[in-house]
């Protein structure tokens, strides 16, 4: 089992064209112009203190498997990592397996076993996992996302389940295959990964992000599946790198920021001490990126493109449906709520009339 | 006296099914696709008010058992240019000599005897009277206000159309041939008497296909089909019989260039089997195969018998259609499944961080749950438990069928122990005779291995031209 994954493991990072990755859309949008790189706030836990810069921002599972590991020292490091394992998280027992099978190279089994990092890097990863709950994803580098393996870092917004669902809904659409399409927000690029592989010879993604380390993350995850012809990323906040697409777009696709900013304090550790807030802060209500894109919305759209937003759950996109349909009912048709796998209401979709 | 009364329903449900209806290919191709046209039957019995007045005074549901000709028919019958019809060529009783021979009457006479026997294959007078009929309903002003009705009655008018129209332009074209015969002679055309001669020739190879395909006529002739075979009482002696049985039909399956697959099989206790069914994929097996429902009867001295006796067995054969494409892929509506996965509990997506992907999926009508947790993916783990599942329900489905099968079998046993059709003696004298037709041959290895060719064909041809 290991052995094989860690097989798949190597050849997939062989073969970046024909990988399975699971690219993740995210929204990033700067409240004000920063720096280039937007580093991870520090968790009140760790202070800071002690931890150590990673020096190679290459994500883990794509690294040269450069360093041997003799199998005794690899087992002995097994058992230490099992036995942080607090009995509330017996999750991590599964995470455990899936860092060893990302780290290592093709056999597992082999004497000496070949790393991806030295056994002491792996040590301090784990460590911070499962004591400072450093999201698993950014642990080995990446995310399985439908039928791919999505590249992310630090910086960048983890690609989430209930997202894959938005890939099937441009399917749907009519004629999609052949029409140009914008991911707004597309964080390490997954949404338009997975869109431009479902697309016709004409058919393009244009991906758009306000931050510069989505930005780096997304060009990686487009050239390992090999969709640069077909997904274009520009740089820039919404709809401003895409003032020559009005009128001409098919669809607009966005998960932006949409956790209300009272709400920030009380989010999960992994996600509210480690992912980038950029990402996250849906500003009053966890409407105001929401807002914004309907407003852009009928302006970019040909008539009968389709839209699909990723909101915050039932109150928000009630709110957003009610509000398209008053303000702007003679731009958008069929303007309704789609649930996702819990049953909540977490999409909002519609059509250009 | 129950149980023979129900032999005669079943052979009467038998010998009603050989009577449907079916299309006469104009095509000289052996195994053309033949059209299959909606059941007389059902469409007499359509629900308003059966037909008008105009229908004669013939029971909507029974066939007529004889016609009579009409001035009309006879007008419209094709003719040569001094008058000859097939009927007339027919009743001047010339010599039908070998195909070789090149004389146009035999030819003539051979064709005109194979339209007559075509035509009373297709139950020719009930067909034009059924058409006639149907031309009255479809002229009614208030017809389309039943679309379905509508279109059943109009496409049963369109297979009886078809089936009239392609002997009636196979008579034409002899009378055409006939007449060009004669202009060539009388015009010392030496090519074109030989090439008017070679075209009659052809047609009388022709007319011969077309009588067999008019045999096999019925809706459900052209389909695969299952047959079924069951041993008698008398124990490891009839089922070493029943199992005889079924390798012969598996041999005469094969000879025919079918494919043959076991679907199911009860071994005996010692020897042969219970119960078994094989399935036979091939155009006609069904029409062909139909043939031989009933029961088959072994005597024999037994090898099982230390005394040596001889010892009478019987085995029971069904042959069941395989309609529509004989797929056993389960069709998986998305309304019927309830798609579970990991829920936080709260209010999901950008809130939390989730690694688990585990999907269970339950197909509720059945009950039958896939679950996949392998996949580092909820996506990738929904396609696989789907993959599960859509293998899970393909085996129900296949056992469904089995089972089918299965309950007709029985059924047939309860009711046709006493409908022998065929007894093969291999002793004190060898003979295999067909009860029905009277056909008989003194090999009976042969048959055992497959030759069943012209018993098969001798019962469809005496079944069908018995008819009035």
């Amino acid at each position: 089992m290991l052995a094989s994954a860690a097989a798949a493991v190597g050849v997939a990072a062989l073969l970046p064209g024909r990988l399975k990755p699971k690219p993740t859309p995210r929204l990033l949008k700067r409240l004000a112009t920063a720096s280039s790189s937007a580093s991870t706030p520090p968790s009140p836990r760790s202070g800071g203190a002690g931890v150590e810069a990673e020096a190679d921002t290459t994500p883990l599972f794509l690294r040269p498997a450069a360093h041997p590991v003799a199998a005794a020292s690899l087992a002995a490091f097994r058992r230490r990592a099992a036995e942080l394992v607090p009995d509330s998280a017996p999750h991590l027992h599964r995470h455990l397996r899936w860092l060893l099978a990302d780290a290592a190279a093709r056999d597992a089994g082999a004497d000496p076993a070949l790393l991806r990092a030295p056994l002491g890097d792996l040590e301090s990863l784990w460590l911070r996992h499962v004591r400072d709950r450093r999201p698993f994803q950014y642990v080995v580098g990446n995310e399985h996302w439908r039928d791919l393996v999505v590249a992310v870092r630090e910086g960048v917004l983890i690609p989430r389940p209930e997202t894959e669902a938005v890939v099937d809904m441009v399917a749907k659409v009519q004629g999609f295959e052949a029409g140009w399409w914008a991911d707004l927000g597309t964080g390490s690029g997954a949404i338009a990964v997975a869109v431009a592989r479902m697309l016709g010879p004409e058919g393009r993604v244009f991906a758009t992000d306000v931050s510069e380390v989505a930005i780096d993350v997304a060009r990686l995850n487009v050239q390992r599946y090999g969709m640069q012809d077909k997904v274009e990323i520009r740089h820039g906040s919404w709809f401003e790198p895409l003032e020559d697409l009005k009128g001409k777009l098919m669809g607009v696709i966005s998960n932006p920021p949409y956790i209300p900013t009272e709400d920030l304090p009380g989010l999960q550790p992994e996600v509210g001490w480690h992912e980038p807030k950029l990402a996250l802060d849906g500003g009053k209500d966890g409407l105001e990126h929401l807002l914004h894109l309907c407003e852009g919305l009928s302006s970019v759209l040909k008539p009968g493109g389709f839209f699909v937003f990723e909101t915050n759950g039932n109150k928000q996109s009630e709110f957003l449906v009610d509000f398209i349909q008053t303000k702007w009912d003679s731009s958008f048709r069929d303007v309704e709520a789609v649930l996702d796998f819990a049953d909540i209401k977490r999409f909002v979709t519609g059509y250009r009339r | 006296m129950a149980s023979r009364l129900l032999t005669r329903s079943t052979a009467a449900r038998l010998l009603s099914h050989l009577r449907s209806s079916g299309a006469l290919s104009p095509t000289h191709h052996h195994h053309h696709h033949l059209d299959n046209g909606a059941a007389l039957a059902s469409l007499l019995g359509l629900g308003r008010g059966g037909l008008p007045a105009a229908a004669g005074p013939w029971s909507p549901r029974d066939p007529p058992t004889r016609w009579f000709s009409s001035p009309a028919t006879v007008a419209e019958a094709p003719m040569t240019a001094d008058g000859l019809t097939v009927d007339s060529i027919a009743g001047k009783g010339w010599t039908i000599l070998p195909e070789a021979e090149s004389d146009w009457r035999s030819h003539a006479a051979a064709v005109a005897q194979s339209v007559k026997l075509i035509k009373k294959r297709l139950k020719w007078g009930w067909i034009l009277e059924r058409s006639r009929q149907l031309s009255v309903v479809l002229e009614r002003p208030d017809l389309w206000d039943d679309p379905v009705f509508a279109g059943k009655v109009s496409r049963e008018h369109g297979e009886l159309m078809g089936k009239i129209k392609s002997v009636n332009q196979f008579e034409q074209e002899l009378m055409e041939h006939i007449d060009m015969l004669r202009l060539a002679r009388e015009e010392d055309d030496n090519e074109l008497e030989t090439e008017t001669m070679r075209a009659l020739a052809e047609m009388r190879r022709s007319a011969k296909e077309k009588e067999l395909n008019a045999l096999l006529s019925g809706d459900n002739d052209s389909c695969s089909c299952f047959i079924e075979v069951q041993a008698g009482a008398g124990g490891t002696e009839s089922m070493d019989w029943a199992a005889m049985v079924m390798n012969m039909y598996s041999s005469w399956a094969q000879r025919r260039g079918y494919t043959v697959s076991i679907i199911e099989e009860m071994p005996g206790e010692i020897a042969g089997i219970k119960r078994a069914t094989i399935k036979v994929d091939g155009e006609y097996a069904f029409g062909y195969a139909k043939a031989e429902v009933g029961v088959h009867r072994l005597v024999r001295i037994s090898p099982f018998d230390s005394g040596k006796r001889r010892h009478t067995s019987f085995a029971a054969v069904a042959v069941v259609p395989i309609l529509g494409d004989g797929s056993t892929r389960y069709q998986i509506k998305d309304s019927d499944l309830r798609i579970e996965r990991f829920r936080s509990g709260g209010p999901g997506g950008q809130h939390a961080n989730c690694t688990e992907s585990a999907v269970r999926i339950v197909h509720i009508p059945t009950g039958i749950t896939a679950t996949c947790q392998n996949e580092r993916s909820q996506h990738m783990n929904k396609a696989s438990a789907m993959a599960v599942l859509q293998s899970r329900l393909d085996q129900l489905e296949i056992a469904r069928q089995a089972q089918m099968n299965a309950d007709h079998t029985q059924s047939l046993s309860e009711i046709s122990w006493g409908n022998q059709i065929r007894s093969y003696v291999l002793h004190p004298y060898r003979m295999v005779k067909d009860l029905r037709t009277n056909y008989e041959v003194s090999d009976p290895d042969s048959v055992l291995n497959g030759d069943l060719d012209d018993f098969i064909l001798n019962f469809l041809s005496t079944s069908l031209d018995e008819a009035d």
